[in-house]
């Protein structure tokens, strides 16, 4: 409980059922694949502390099940949501095609302000490829979202993608675009963050935590 | 070194160390098996329940032991009730209930629970509907998914551990049957737990039907689109907490834990991937016995021993604590013997859940309006099913593969074991009643008095009788206990029920059903070669020195 942070983002991760979310989640957190993992039912937890831009911000990762059947149960998990990973399998068209519904999903219920970052994952299984990274970046582009292709079974560009996900949420939150005083903005300070916004000299060097992560 | 545990399952770096494990964990453990056959080779051992290395929180102090006496008495009692099964039920619930409270013995829980749930009757009213379901494609939109899903459930568990194994191959039928019985309710996620339970004690055209029950009898709309009526139990469990548990429910409450949040998983899966096995398998004893309201139950004393005071309110001062407590469950809670006991204390009826449930199903409709889907009614366990569905004592009746009877003729005999062929068990059995092979004190039956064993075996293939030698059984004279003489009826019932290959595949295919090596060890010539069914027949049968009954693989290797 002595973990320090300046910020606390709350994070989702979502998308089709088998495309690989627990597996990312699991790969950022432990930095190993799970290849023996049950699918989720319902919802799991990961958290863990980054320090993105000379600041620590503790990441809260919700991962939920994929299969539409329980999309009526894991909307109520979006509430508050500062951040989301949309994940679809590069091998399979069909979870490609439905991240117009899980986007609209996201911006309706979690908040109109954020932040999402497209996921392709199964990079490694180029030979399978259904949907290019062309058009992917295209749809990213045209969405307003970042977009990165990753593996959860080597571990290419999944910590970065988190990590992006999260600066881009500070520069919002620098920037003013973001608030995180409002309810339901997904963000909180951490003790760190709260003493220097008391005492605005940023004396940020003694107050930013490596994680060593 | 105890197995490192994460959320319950192993952690991938253990998956292939050697794990050397307490003493009594080491006997009741196996090799071999299909995880072996399937080219799954691991040093690790296999728990009393399947499980490859203690995964699903194996460990003797989760685990109620009971003694072998107590065991063949319950045995004894247990194949009473399932031989006269609509008196019991109709008239004698109440011994039922309790027995089941006891906990059913291992052997004969894959039957048990067909029986409770219906199944049984169910199965036996539609024959063939599954071997028909079983030959047709599935709608490619739920193949894909169940497809995905398969080598997810109980990855850890040795029949489920190898990709294509005869278990998730079983697993993928019984899923698949189901789409195309109930094509409009389709495929969900969370029914691929409950069927691989059910596959670990019975063959897929039960386990289907087991299947069946549940999602129609017990938690009538659970699966369906919407989840509305899993939404709905989150609301009645919510309310039942409220009188239970004040302190839980103000904290769940003021933190906006909605019950969605953290009663999906533990209610869809019928507490299956959150318990404990043991603690698992006694849950599920009663819930099929007495319904849903135990699942609302264990919810109800897990919640309330997690979030019951104070000082742990105060350990958990977010949502996001509060979600993670609940996720991480302290084992003492989930301890099969203090479980058990909670469970059973706790003053929750069927009848309190039904009233709950009118007051939320209000509540529900003010604030979500008329349900979409409206589910059949909710049938509180096994009473009530049977009162529902009409049956006939045919349909009740047991149709064993391996029959143990007493002989008729003693001094006839030349050889004691005779194996009867029988193309199929389908048709009945010629003998209905199976002796009670424990005489009872006052059986005037003397113990001394040799029994056949007829063995009515499911091979199609055998070409001739084994020819038994005359000095097969021991001594008479060495024959003081009656009681191990003998082996264990229910265990050959086990036998018959879960280990031979559904006799609708060996009609299909008599051969290569047996050529193919992972089945190797399901032909019933090889059957007591494997290992691992040695353990699991027994309770014990071979390792009691009390036991003279001669180890059957013996006999076939050295007839």
């Amino acid at each position: 409980m002595s973990e320090t942070y300046d910020f606390l983002f709350k994070f989702l991760v979502i998308g089709n059922a088998g495309t690989g979310k627990s597996c990312l989640l699991h790969q950022f957190i432990e930095k190993r694949f799970k290849d023996d993992s049950n699918h989720t039912i319902g919802v799991e937890f990961g958290s863990k502390i980054i320090s993105v831009v000379n600041k620590s911000v503790k990441l809260q990762i919700w991962d939920t099940a994929g299969q539409e059947r329980f999309r009526s149960v894991t909307r109520s998990y979006y509430r508050g949501a500062a951040g989301a990973l949309l994940v679809y399998d590069i091998t399979s068209r069909e979870t490609y095609n439905a991240l117009t519904n899980w986007l609209t999903d996201a911006r309706m219920l979690a908040s109109q302000n954020i932040v999402i970052i497209l996921c392709g994952n199964k990079k490694d299984l180029d030979a399978d490829r259904e949907v290019t990274f062309l058009e992917a970046s295209r749809f990213a582009q045209e969405n307003e979202l970042m977009f990165l292709e990753t593996s959860a079974l080597t571990g290419e560009n999944v910590e970065e993608a988190f990590v992006q996900c999260a600066r881009k949420i500070l520069n919002k939150i620098e920037s003013g675009e973001l608030d995180p005083e409002r309810m339901g903005s997904g963000i909180q300070y951490g003790d760190a963050a709260l003493r220097q916004l008391r005492s605005p000299r940023r004396a940020q060097a003694e107050s930013v935590q490596e994680c060593g992560c | 070194m105890m197995a490192q545990l994460e959320n319950g399952r192993l952690s991938s770096d253990d998956t292939m160390s050697v794990m050397t494990l307490n003493s009594q964990f080491d006997e009741e453990s196996s090799f071999g098996s299909d995880s072996e056959i399937n080219g799954f080779t691991s040093s690790r051992l296999t728990d009393k329940y399947g499980f490859i290395g203690g995964a699903q929180q194996y460990s003797s102090d989760m685990a109620q032991e009971v003694s072998l006496a107590v065991l063949r008495q319950r045995e004894a009692k247990w194949l009473d009730m399932l031989n006269h099964w609509d008196k019991w039920i109709s008239k004698r619930f109440k011994k039922v209930r309790l027995r089941c409270q006891k906990g059913i013995p291992p052997s004969l829980r894959g039957r048990a629970w067909l029986y409770l749930s219906g199944g049984k009757v169910k199965r036996e009213q539609n024959i063939g509907i599954f071997g028909e379901l079983d030959c047709q494609d599935g709608d490619p939109k739920w193949v894909d998914i169940i497809e995905r899903d398969l080598h997810r459930q109980f990855p850890f568990h040795e029949m489920f551990v190898s990709r294509g194994g005869h278990g998730q191959q079983d697993l993928f039928r019984v899923l698949k049957a189901y789409t195309l019985y109930r094509p409009e309710e389709g495929y969900c996620q969370a029914q691929a737990p409950i069927a691989a339970v059910l596959l670990m004690h019975m063959p897929a055209e039960d386990a289907f039907w087991g299947l069946v029950q549940i999602c129609e009898k017990y938690l009538p709309g659970y699966y369906s689109a919407g989840l509305e009526a899993v939404q709905l139990d989150g609301e009645i469990l919510n309310g039942l907490l409220k009188r239970i548990c004040p302190p839980a429910y103000h904290h769940l409450d003021k933190h906006k834990i909605e019950p969605i949040l953290y009663m999906t998983e533990w209610f869809m899966c019928a507490f299956s991937r959150t318990l404990p096995w043991s603690s698992v398998l006694r849950v599920w004893d009663m819930f099929l016995c007495d319904g849903v309201k135990i699942i609302f139950r264990v919810g109800l004393v897990l919640l309330k021993c997690m979030l019951g005071s104070r000082e742990k309110l105060k350990a958990c001062p977010g949502q996001y604590e509060t979600m993670e407590l609940l996720r991480a469950l302290e084992p003492r809670y989930m301890q099969e013997a203090f479980l058990v006991h909670q469970v059973l204390e706790l003053p929750v009826s069927a009848r309190d859940v039904e009233r709950e449930h009118r007051i939320q199903l209000k509540r529900w409709k003010k604030t979500h309006g008329e349900l979409t889907y409206k589910s059949p009614p909710r049938l509180h366990g096994a009473q009530a099913i049977m009162s529902a569905e009409p049956h006939s004592r045919l349909d009740l009746r047991q149709k064993p593969t391996i029959i143990v009877q007493y002989p008729s003729d003693f001094d006839s005999a030349s050889d004691f074991i005779r194996l009867k062929k029988r193309s199929t068990i389908r048709r009945a059995p010629t003998k209905q009643d199976i002796p009670n092979p424990y005489p009872l004190p006052t059986d005037t039956k003397p113990a001394e008095e040799p029994p056949h064993l007829i063995l009515a075996t499911v091979k199609p293939e055998r070409s001739h009788d084994p020819q038994i030698p005359n000095n097969f059984f021991p001594n008479p004279a060495d024959i003081k206990k009656p009681n191990n003489f003998f082996p264990n009826p229910a265990d050959i019932f086990k036998i018959a029920n879960n280990f031979f290959p559904n006799p609708a595949d060996i009609l299909k295919n008599p051969v290569s059903i047996f050529m193919n090596p992972a089945n190797f060890f399901l032909n019933p010539a090889n059957f007591f070669l494997n290992p691992a069914n040695i353990f699991k027949i027994p309770a014990d049968i071979f390792k009691n020195q009390n036991n003279f009954f001669p180890n059957p693989a013996n006999i076939f290797k050295n007839p």
